[in-house]
């Protein structure tokens, strides 16, 4: 009786996928600040193809290891260079679908309600001073990009030392964010993109770029499933209009 | 030998930390809770009954979500002890035991409960002929007799907290030194490429833990029933 | 001295009675179901009336128009409970002095090594409960009572779980303990042979109304009783007293107001006034001594009454220089005899049916 009712449902499958030959699905890890305008993006590429894109954001250091374990991801969008690199070096990326597109810049957010207002940011300004007793929400400093990037601002900067025991760590950067609009924390370092799309927090200071390497974020096929729908998607997100879906959002574009 | 990384300490640390206080913090409570169950009958009382086993019953994460919106800095409960006593539960390791807590009451209570119908009421009634107090007599009659039930709720409650994380992660999430106990250190390194090995050594931890934490239990079962038989 | 009248309905059972109980012994006797132990329950506060008045010693413990209730902790009284209900989890040494140390100092009138001596239980004091034999689970728990220094001492059919051997062990504590210890007892019972044994006041007990209050021997010769005292174990109690021994023959001899009495050798000591206890079936009737007869008791008496029972018996009544006996025959025995009220009769008794166990030193 089970096996019938299994064998039905196969043909019906395989039925509809006959049917929707041409519309196949196309697989994104992305890291998870790319949301909002990825998510714009796919829209107008399944209007304009037919192809569905199924998302998933989070921390590039999550998808990574997602990706090594076997996921079937078609592309993979990372907040930084290392995380690409450590796949690439595994050979589970296509290093000729690789390319940099994207670039960002680190911010300081409080909840609206805050005293704080805009500070001057820079090696010299003490952080940690400015959470007083409470914590700064990031991504975990040990794997996520944003994390990491912060990280390395303070170390140059000889802050990490007073700033490292005052992380809230927070798996993704997105998660970080919903830490300060909630107000468990008085502060909180995302990408400027993050704080431009949340209402509920206010940006309180910029920290240069000269304080942590270059933020890019590099695009790539996953290795084996480069699938024509894939690749027509990857194409997508180097066109104009696509472009502009990201400046729109505050990334800066190659 | 297998020796212990710093962040295996902590975790360890942690977790017995958490699971202690949440049981110790939360007994008093349950014993009550279980007795309210076991000997009192009032309207409402099914649905007492039902609040306390929501937990139970519940996505931890749900529980944990819950916590957060009450207990956290803007939350009802949470807003009002920091603006009047300075407290803070967010992030905290006391959050964690708190967390543990809430999930592990209706194990605790259940057990309890269930050890208390099984008292003799007449050996309650011979106590208070010999002039004790309803309070003494639980204090001197029932609690000694409850004492099995007690301990078989605590180490039940102990083991869930050990285990907690779906409330613990989504209240106070997992900060190195305060909450990182070891199921969240353990999912916090699976998170990660390269976590694999470490994450493996903290399995076999807990998994030690656990027996050595059921294996207490038994002798501790049993020399309370050798108190009470004499 | 206890004084109550206590009213409750329990379903369709009403319990409705009043009593005063002086210093002694008072036994409640009736059988299962008759309302004894919901009044003992009530005197000590585990049920409550739902009217009437109980005062021990003129202190008022309820009074239902008062809305007087005190619990049971602050009655001052002590429970000798059926299953006796040791505490498990404390040895023998802390069961007992649980009520103690309950009872504010000055007014702790009972001692342990009193009690202990008394009831035997010396050698008992570090082991726990669980490791006591019932008769030894009972004395402790009298002990454990009387040393709570009660106002009265109620006792819940405390020998019903009791095998004869171990009852005969504890009834003669139990028959010392008011007097020893100065503590009036309730003692509930449907135990006709332990009521002889203890009681000073005999309260019958009949669907949860004190039929009649009264001594043991008084109310067990009243015709109109004999359904609540027992058809089977009917009989009398006289009161005696010992005359002497004769050791060769085994046999003892008693006095009382109808003659002496031949009766298996007993241990109490000449000039001790006891109780004996008579089986009305053990009573043959005569109209002339027989001659030539092993039977050694044959009292001049005078019948009273004669009745139709049940299962073609008669009861007899005979008045025994002033005491009363019942004697049970046949009704064929009745129809040879032809007895009526008023007939010289003389009363048979075997020596060897009156044994020890129905003879006692009343307390």
């Amino acid at each position: 009786m089970i096996k019938r009712i299994l064998g039905a449902v196969a043909g019906l499958a395989f039925g509809l996928s006959a049917m929707a030959a041409h519309a196949d699905e196309v697989t994104v890890f992305a890291a998870a600040s790319l949301t909002n305008a990825l998510n714009e993006i796919g829209e107008s590429f399944t209007a304009k193809t037919g192809h569905t894109v199924k998302p998933s954001y989070a921390a590039s250091s999550a998808l990574a290891k997602q990706v090594e374990q076997g996921s079937p991801a078609n592309v993979f969008a990372s907040a930084d260079l290392k995380w690409m690199d450590y796949l690439t070096d595994k050979k589970l990326i296509n290093p000729d679908t690789r390319f940099n597109l994207l670039g960002n810049t680190l911010v300081l957010v409080a909840p609206l309600d805050s005293k704080l207002d805009k500070v001057e940011l820079g090696p010299k300004v003490d952080v940690a001073a400015l959470a007083a007793e409470g914590r700064i929400a990031t991504g975990n400093p040990d794997s996520v990009p944003v994390g990491l990037y912060f990280k390395q601002a303070m170390e140059r900067a000889g802050q990490w030392g007073k700033v490292g025991p005052k992380v809230a760590a927070a798996d993704s950067v997105r998660a970080a964010l919903a830490f300060v609009e909630r107000g468990e924390v008085p502060l909180g370092v995302v990408y400027a993109t993050d704080a431009a799309v949340s209402k509920k927090v206010k940006v309180v200071g910029t920290f240069p770029d000269t304080m942590h390497d270059p933020i890019v974020y590099p695009f790539a096929l996953v290795a084996g499933k480069e699938t024509p729908a894939a690749k027509a998607f990857l194409e997508t997100i180097r066109s104009p209009a696509a472009k502009g879906v990201f400046a729109k959002y505050g990334f800066k574009v190659n | 030998m297998f020796t212990l990384t710093p962040l295996e300490i902590e975790a360890l640390y942690l977790s017995l930390l958490v699971s202690g206080w949440a049981v110790a913090g939360s007994l008093p409570l349950g014993i009550l809770c279980a007795w309210v169950l076991a000997r009192l009958n009032f309207p409402g009382k099914a649905l007492f009954d039902g609040i306390i086993h929501l937990p139970l019953v519940l996505p931890p994460v749900v529980v944990g979500y819950f916590l957060l919106v009450m207990l956290g800095r803007r939350g009802p409960v949470g807003g009002w002890l920091h603006d009047w006593f300075g407290i803070t539960i967010a992030f905290t390791w006391k959050g964690a035991a708190i967390a543990s807590a809430v999930i592990a009451f209706p194990l605790m209570v259940r057990a309890i409960r269930l050890s208390l119908e099984g008292v003799d009421r007449g050996l309650e009634q011979a106590a208070r002929t010999l002039g004790c107090s309803p309070l003494r007599t639980f204090f001197t009659v029932t609690l000694p007799l409850v004492a099995p039930g007690v301990l078989t709720g605590a180490i039940l409650g102990f083991a869930r907290s050990l285990s907690e994380f779906g409330a613990t992660i989504t209240f106070v999430s997992n900060i190195p030194g305060e909450t990182r106990t070891l199921p969240i250190a353990l999912y916090a390194l699976t998170q990660v490429p390269g976590g694999d090995e470490a994450a493996l050594r903290l399995c076999i931890i807990s998994v030690v833990v656990a027996f050595a934490a059921l294996l207490a239990s038994e002798f501790l079962s049993r020399r309370v029933q050798a108190r009470l038989q004499g | 001295m206890l004084e109550l009248s206590l009213a409750r309905s329990q379903g369709a059972f009403l319990v409705n009675v009043n009593l005063t109980a002086g210093q002694g012994i008072t036994a409640l006797f009736g059988p299962s179901g008759s309302g004894k132990t919901s009044v003992i329950n009530m005197v000590a506060g585990l049920a409550r009336p739902d009217a009437g008045r109980i005062t021990v010693d003129g202190k008022v413990l309820f009074d239902a128009k008062a809305g007087i209730d005190l619990p049971p902790e602050a009655r001052r009284l002590g429970y000798v409970f059926q299953e006796g209900r040791l505490f498990p989890h404390l040895s023998v040494r802390s069961n007992l002095s649980f009520g103690m140390n309950r009872t504010p100092s000055p007014e702790r009138r009972v001692k342990l090594d009193d009690v202990v001596e008394v009831l035997g239980i010396g050698h008992l004091l570090d082991r726990r409960p669980a490791k006591l034999s019932g008769g030894e689970k009972q004395r402790v728990a009298i002990g454990r009572a009387l040393l709570a220094s009660p106002r009265i001492l109620l006792m819940d059919e405390p020998l019903a779980a009791l095998d004869a051997a171990r009852k005969a062990e504890i009834l003669p504590f139990i028959a010392g303990l008011s007097k020893r210890f100065a503590i009036p007892i309730l003692y509930v019972s449907h135990a006709m042979d332990e009521v002889l044994r203890l009681a000073d006041t005999l309260v019958l007990m009949d669907q949860g109304r004190a039929a009649a209050v009264g001594s043991v021997e008084d109310l067990l010769a009243r015709p109109d009783l004999r359904p609540l005292t027992g058809r089977y174990e009917a009989g009398a109690v006289i009161r005696a007293t010992v005359a002497g021994h004769d050791p060769s023959y085994g046999v003892t001899r008693l006095t009382f107001s109808g003659g002496t009495l031949l009766v298996a050798k007993c241990d109490l000591p000449a000039g001790a006034a006891v109780r004996v206890r008579i089986h009305a079936r053990d009573i043959a009737i005569a109209t002339e001594a027989p001659t030539r007869t092993s039977i050694r008791n044959m009292l001049p008496a005078r019948v009273i009454s004669v009745e139709q029972g049940d299962n073609h018996l008669v009861d007899v009544m005979l008045d025994c220089g002033g005491t009363p006996l019942w004697s049970q025959i046949t009704a064929l025995g009745q129809a040879q005899l032809n007895l009526t009220p008023g007939m010289n009769v003389k009363a048979l008794i075997k020596a060897v049916t009156i044994t020890g166990s129905h003879i006692a030193a009343p307390p």
